[in-house]
């Protein structure tokens, strides 16, 4: 098993480096996003990082070119497992050093690194020794054992896949979506709901003419609200009167617990005021 | 004592409606010429505010105002992660170094979530306060909003009980409170119906952070109106 998975480490290898490769030659976000990264503080230029990565990225193509076409030398697979060691290296100083910019390693994110960014660049060492170390061409090795080299490859897709942050968005909305699709909306039951929410009330009493006409009495948030036989009592805390004679009251208002702006369009609002510590009526507002 | 406070929750509530259904009936929205409540009371005319402002979840994010009453000194502000309480005053790491003290009153309307009582704050959390500079150094806040939370964001997964929402290259889980999360599509009246949203979606989410698991009570998501739908 472990001379297939030599075998087959440099076609997995030229998986991982080709797209990384070709995002930071190709990508067209890399001149803009290289000033972020943390290669522009290493390279303590912002103008010199575009091109530091657009030549890693093509000594990464090169590389994943190299490796599953020449297995007979180990030079690509050492040289593999060398990038990997000098990500990781980088990886630890961009954490310490820039722990908020992004690293780069695949130029299309704008993110700083992760666990995944640590992994991936141990699969490209690991991957790298292994490449060094492989006894027979991959070919020659699926050939005589291809139900286990197509399982060994797919198993390696998959947590390649789940290793690349980037991968991982595309696939999982497109699935989320299917499954919505399939098995229906997962809140479709809130629907049905009759109930006003408490927000839609105060937004319908904070338009009503009861409460301009309270506003300038009340001091508070609401403070609480419960619905009592078809009303919806809301109550905050004021302050009634001036100077001396200021006294704490609540104010309470109760609105039609159905209602909302979308259903009506002239609300009844009942408001009173009382005293805070007594209860008494404080007064009729007109 | 009165007869509202010596009974339990349920008795006073039963007063408070008595005395809420008691009071005047005012139909209509629009703006009233002079107010009803005149008598020597702050402002002129803004709605659900202290002197200093505003209190409502959306009050936080509003620039600050001048102080409505020319004896209120001008508004000072704290945010920052809360490290300690001592009785009403809380200590409060800035996200800039600095320090502050902020003292809670009675009369300090506290949001997390819903409008709620000092009782509720706890250390960990998230602050943003409003409030007077007094001589002792402390900031006595009118108005404390607990953990909020205001992000334009992008629905990228629907479950039972939560969404996933990226902002920016960040991926956030927003908890769905049950009777509690309201959505509003187009910028119609919040309901409780969430089966529209959609993955894929634009929101802007309020909510409160939840310091534990780093994921969001969402209070409100708010959507534009799909392609084609009725307002």
């Amino acid at each position: 098993m472990s001379a297939l998975v030599c075998a087959l480490a440099p076609l997995l290898l030229a998986g991982v480096l080709g797209p990384a490769g070709a995002g930071k030659l190709f990508g067209r976000g890399v001149a803009r996003q290289a000033p972020r990264t943390a290669l522009a503080r290493l390279l303590r230029d912002g103008r010199r990082a575009a091109p530091a990565l657009r030549v890693l990225g093509a000594a990464e193509l090169l590389l994943a070119a190299a490796l599953p076409a020449s297995p007979a030398t180990p030079f690509p697979g050492v040289a593999a497992a060398l990038l990997g060691a000098a990500f990781l290296g980088y990886l630890g100083y961009a954490r310490a050093a820039a722990p908020g910019s992004s690293c780069g390693c695949t130029a299309r994110q704008d993110a700083p690194p992760t666990w995944r960014a640590f992994a991936r660049a141990a699969v490209v060492l690991a991957g790298g020794i292994a490449a060094a170390l492989a006894q027979q061409p991959w070919w020659d090795a699926a050939a005589r054992r291809p139900a286990a080299a197509s399982c060994l490859v797919l198993a390696a897709a998959a947590v390649l896949t789940g290793l690349t942050a980037d991968v991982d968005r595309r696939w999982r909305m497109p699935l989320r979506r299917l499954r919505l699709r399939i098995a229906g909306h997962p809140l479709a039951g809130t629907a049905a709901s009759a109930a006003v929410p408490l927000a839609a009330t105060v937004e319908l009493l904070e338009r009503s003419r009861a409460w301009q006409s309270a506003s300038r009495v009340v001091r508070s948030a609401l403070l609480d609200h419960w619905d009592d036989d078809g009303w919806r009592i809301l109550q905050f805390a004021g302050v009634y009167g001036g100077g001396a004679a200021a006294r704490p009251v609540l104010v309470l208002f109760a609105v039609d617990a159905a209602a909302s702006l979308d259903t009506v369009d002239e609300p009844a609002v009942r408001v009173s005021v009382i005293d805070a510590d007594s209860g008494a009526p404080v007064m009729a507002p007109a | 004592m009165s007869a509202y406070r010596t009974g339990g929750p349920l008795d006073r509530r039963r007063f408070l409606t008595a005395a809420a259904l008691r009071g005047a009936t005012v139909i209509g929205t629009g703006v009233v010429g002079t107010g009803a409540l005149g008598a020597g009371v702050l402002g002129t005319g803004v709605v659900g505010a202290t002197a200093l402002g505003a209190v409502d979840a959306d009050a936080a994010f509003a620039a600050p105002i001048r102080p409505l009453d020319p004896a209120v000194a001008e508004s000072a502000f704290a945010e920052g992660r809360i490290t300690g309480i001592d009785h009403d005053v809380l200590r409060v790491a800035g996200s800039y170094g600095d320090h502050f003290r902020v003292r809670v009153t009675g009369a300090t309307s506290v949001w997390k979530a819903r409008a709620t009582t000092a009782a509720d704050i706890e250390t960990g959390d998230g602050l943003y306060a409003r409030g007077v500079p007094l001589p002792d150094g402390t900031l006595a806040a009118d108005a404390v909003w607990v953990n909020i939370v205001n992000l334009h964001a992008t629905i990228r997964g629907i479950e039972k009980a939560r969404l996933h929402l990226a902002h920016g290259q960040h991926e956030i889980v927003g908890n769905l409170m049950p009777e509690r999360t309201s959505a509003s599509y187009g910028g119609a009246s919040p309901t409780a119906d969430l089966s529209r949203l959609t993955i894929g979606q634009s929101a802007q989410v309020l909510g409160a952070w939840r310091p534990s698991d780093g994921s969001v009570d969402l209070v409100r998501v708010a959507v534009a109106p799909a392609a084609g739908s009725r307002r």
